[in-house]
C-alpha cells in the first residue's frame, strides 16, 4: 500500500509553546487513521499544516507523494476536509453553498449537477437541496458538509471530530457512508474524534500529547500493550473472588477481574476450574489505553478529566 | 475566471440575504437625505440669500433652491459612495469570524482571486445603493429646481461610479486587516463620523485654513467630492450667469464651495481629478490584491 500522507519531523510553535514537536508518521491507502489526543495535544495544528492552511516551521509534509511546500495547491485538490463545526455558509441554500464550493475546483454546469446528485442519493439529502443550512438539523448540516468535502472526490477524507454531537442514527450513516467509500473507492479516511469506540475501530491509531507521540499502532496493538485483558465472573461470592488474589471491581451482577494478559487469563482458570462456570474474557477498551498513555481520560468535549 | 465568477455571486448573495447588512448600508445615504433636507437645507439657503444680497444680486428661489440643492445632494452622495461601501464590505469579516474562510482557503483558489472577489461583490451591491441615492438626488432636484443637462447626468453617474470604486477599495484595504465584528463596527463609526469632514462634504474646504487644505488636498476624495460639485452645480451656475449675475459673484461661489481645488496653489482642472480618482483606484486595488497575494503566501 502507498503512503498517502508522510510527515516528518513536523514542528510547529507558537512562541514558546511547542504545538507540534518531531512529529512523524505516515498513513497508508485505503486506511481508516484515527489521531487522538485531548485539547491542545496538537491534533488541529497538524491537520492544519497538513491543509495549507498553517505554516510549517520545520519538517517535511508529503501527500499522495507531492511536496506540500512544492505544489500546495495540487495537495489541495487531494484533500477533502469536514471540520469540527460546519463552515457553510447558513444564508444559502444547501445547493447554493455546494455550488459555490465547487466552482473552486473547477467543477461546474453539467458536471457539477451530476455529482450533486450522485452526493444527494449518496447520503440522503435530495430533499434538502432548496432549504437554507441555517435551518437544518445538526445531523442534517453534517451530511452536507461531508457532501462539500466529497465535491471534488478526494482522495484522503479528514474527519476532524466528525460525529460530536450527533444522533446515533446520523453517527450510523455517517459511517456507513464512510466505509461504503473506502470500499468502493479506497478512500483513506484521517480521523480525529473524542469517541474512543471510533477509534477502536480505525487500522492505525497514533495518540497524540503534548505534540508528541506518545502510543501508535493498530488498536489491538495498543490495547495488549497499554492495558490488560478482563475477565468477567458471573454465579461467584465476592470471597471466591478474594481468593484470586487479583484487582477485581464489582459489576452489577458479576466481578470484573483484571489480568495482565490472556495467557495470565488461561492461567487462572486452569488453576481454578471450579469457580469459572460462567465468564467471559475481554481486552481492555480503547478509553484504558488513551488513559494509560496520557494519563488523562478524554471526555465529548475532549478535554482533560 | 469561474472561480472568480463563483465567488462574487456566492457574497454578493450572502449580502443581500442578510437583512441587516442591507439595511445598514440603505440607512446612511437614507439619513444624511433627512438631515440635510431638514436641518442643513435652510442654513445654506440663508447663508446663500444674505452672501447674494450683501453683494447686492438678487435671486429666484429656483436658482436658489437648484445651487443649495445640488451642493447639498452631491455632499450626500460624496459621503454615502464610500461610507456605504464601509457597511456593504463586511463579508471578508464575516467569513473569518465563521471560518467559512477556511473552508474557502482549502480549495486550489488563488487568495488573490478570493480578495478580489469580495472587492466586486461590495463594489455591485454599494453601486445598487450609491446609484439609489443618485437617483433620488436627482429626483430631489428635479422637484426643487433642475438645471442639469444630459451631459451633466452622464457625468455624475461617471462620478458616483468612479467613488463608488474608490470607497469600496478604500474599505477593502483596511477591512483586511480586521478580524472581529467590533472592529469592523469601530471602524464603520469612525468613516461615517470623519469622512464627510475630510473629503469636504460637511463643510466645504475653502473654508480651512491653508495648512489643513494642503493636507487634505493629498486625500482623493476630495476630489471625488469636487467633481461632484461641479457637474451638479454646472447648470446652476450658467443659469446665474443666464440672468445677470456677475463673472465674479459666480466664480466667488463656486469657490466657496470647493468647484475649484487648489494642490499647493495650482488649480486642479477636472481631467486632472478624473486622473487622481481612476490612479487611487487602481493603486489601492493593487495595494488590497498584493495583500491578499502575501497573505497566502505566509500560510504556504
Amino acid at each position: 500500500m502507498a503512503d498517502m500522507i508522510q510527515i516528518e519531523h513536523l514542528k510547529k510553535c507558537f512562541g514558546d509553546l511547542c504545538a507540534v514537536n518531531d512529529l512523524s508518521f505516515r498513513v497508508k491507502e485505503g486506511e481508516l487513521f484515527a489521531f487522538l489526543g485531548v485539547n491542545g495535544a496538537g491534533k488541529s495544528t497538524t491537520i492544519n499544516i497538513i491543509c495549507g492552511q498553517l505554516k510549517k516551521d520545520g519538517g517535511n509534509v508529503k501527500i499522495c507523494e507531492t511536496d506540500l511546500d512544492k505544489e500546495p495547491d495540487l495537495i489541495k485538490r487531494s484533500l477533502g476536509v469536514v471540520f469540527q463545526g460546519s463552515v457553510l455558509d447558513k444564508d444559502l441554500t444547501v445547493k447554493d453553498n455546494l455550488e459555490s464550493r465547487a466552482a473552486l475546483y473547477g467543477i461546474h454546469g453539467t458536471k457539477f449537477k451530476e455529482r450533486l446528485s450522485e452526493l444527494a442519493r449518496l447520503l440522503d439529502f435530495e430533499d434538502l437541496l432548496r432549504r437554507p443550512v441555517g435551518k437544518l438539523s445538526g445531523g442534517q448540516k453534517r451530511r452536507i458538509d461531508i457532501a462539500r468535502a466529497l465535491l471534488h472526490k478526494p482522495k484522503i477524507l479528514i474527519l476532524d471530530e466528525p460525529t460530536t454531537g450527533l444522533d446515533p442514527q446520523t453517527r450510523t450513516l455517517l459511517w456507513g457512508v464512510v466505509e461504503k467509500l473506502r470500499k468502493q473507492e479506497n478512500l483513506t479516511v484521517f480521523l480525529t474524534t473524542h469517541y474512543m469506540e471510533e477509534a477502536a475501530d480505525a487500522d492505525f491509531v497514533i495518540i497524540l500529547d503534548h505534540g508528541k507521540i506518545a502510543a501508535e499502532g493498530t488498536p489491538l496493538t495498543l490495547k495488549n500493550t497499554y492495558t490488560g485483558d478482563f475477565i468477567t465472573l458471573y454465579g461467584v461470592s465476592e470471597d471466591d473472588i478474594k481468593k484470586l488474589g487479583k484487582p477485581y471491581e464489582r459489576i452489577r451482577d458479576a466481578f470484573r477481574v483484571s489480568v495482565p494478559d490472556t495467557h495470565a487469563a488461561t492461567e487462572l482458570i486452569i488453576k481454578n476450574p471450579d469457580m469459572f462456570r460462567d465468564y467471559e474474557i475481554t481486552k481492555g477498551k480503547m478509553d484504558d489505553v488513551f488513559l494509560a498513555v496520557t494519563g488523562k481520560s478524554i471526555g465529548i468535549t475532549g478535554g482533560e478529566q | 475566471m469561474n472561480e472568480l465568477f463563483a465567488l462574487t455571486k456566492r457574497n454578493t448573495k450572502l449580502y443581500f440575504k442578510d437583512k441587516g447588512m442591507f439595511f445598514s448600508s440603505l440607512i446612511t445615504p437614507v439619513i444624511l437625505l433627512v438631515l440635510y433636507s431638514t436641518f442643513l437645507k435652510k442654513v445654506y439657503d440663508d447663508s446663500f440669500r444674505s452672501a447674494l444680497l450683501a453683494a447686492g444680486a438678487d435671486i429666484s428661489d429656483s436658482v436658489l433652491n437648484g445651487c443649495v440643492g445640488g451642493q447639498l445632494v452631491s455632499s450626500l452622495l460624496a459621503v454615502s459612495c464610500v461610507t456605504v461601501a464601509f457597511c456593504s464590505n463586511l463579508l471578508m469579516i464575516k467569513d473569518k469570524t465563521s471560518g467559512a474562510i477556511h473552508d474557502l482557503t482549502i480549495t486550489p483558489v488563488r487568495f488573490g482571486v478570493l480578495g478580489f472577489s469580495y472587492y466586486l461583490s461590495t463594489l455591485f451591491s454599494t453601486l445598487i445603493v450609491s446609484f439609489c441615492a443618485a437617483l433620488v438626488s436627482l429626483l430631489y432636484l428635479a422637484v426643487v429646481g433642475w438645471y442639469l443637462t444630459a451631459a451633466d447626468v452622464a457625468l455624475l453617474i461617471l462620478d458616483v461610479f468612479l467613488l463608488t470604486m474608490f470607497g469600496t477599495a478604500l474599505s477593502s484595504c483596511i477591512n483586511f486587516f480586521l478580524t472581529t465584528d467590533g472592529q469592523a463596527s469601530a471602524v464603520g463609526t469612525i468613516v461615517s463620523a470623519g469622512y464627510g469632514f475630510i473629503c469636504g462634504a460637511y463643510m466645504p474646504i475653502s473654508n480651512f485654513g491653508n495648512g489643513l487644505k494642503n493636507v487634505l488636498s493629498f486625500l482623493p476624495g476630495t476630489y471625488g467630492t469636487s467633481l461632484l460639485r461641479n457637474h451638479f452645480l454646472r447648470g446652476t451656475f450658467a443659469e446665474m450667469k443666464n440672468q445677470g449675475f456677475p463673472n465674479e459673484v459666480v466664480e466667488a461661489i463656486r469657490e466657496s464651495v470647493d468647484c475649484n481645488l487648489e494642490f499647493f496653489g495650482t488649480k486642479v482642472e477636472i481631467g486632472a481629478m478624473y486622473l487622481i480618482i481612476c490612479a487611487s483606484i487602481l493603486l489601492l486595488i493593487g495595494i488590497y490584491i498584493t495583500m491578499n497575494i502575501i497573505a497566502g503566501k505566509k500560510r504556504k
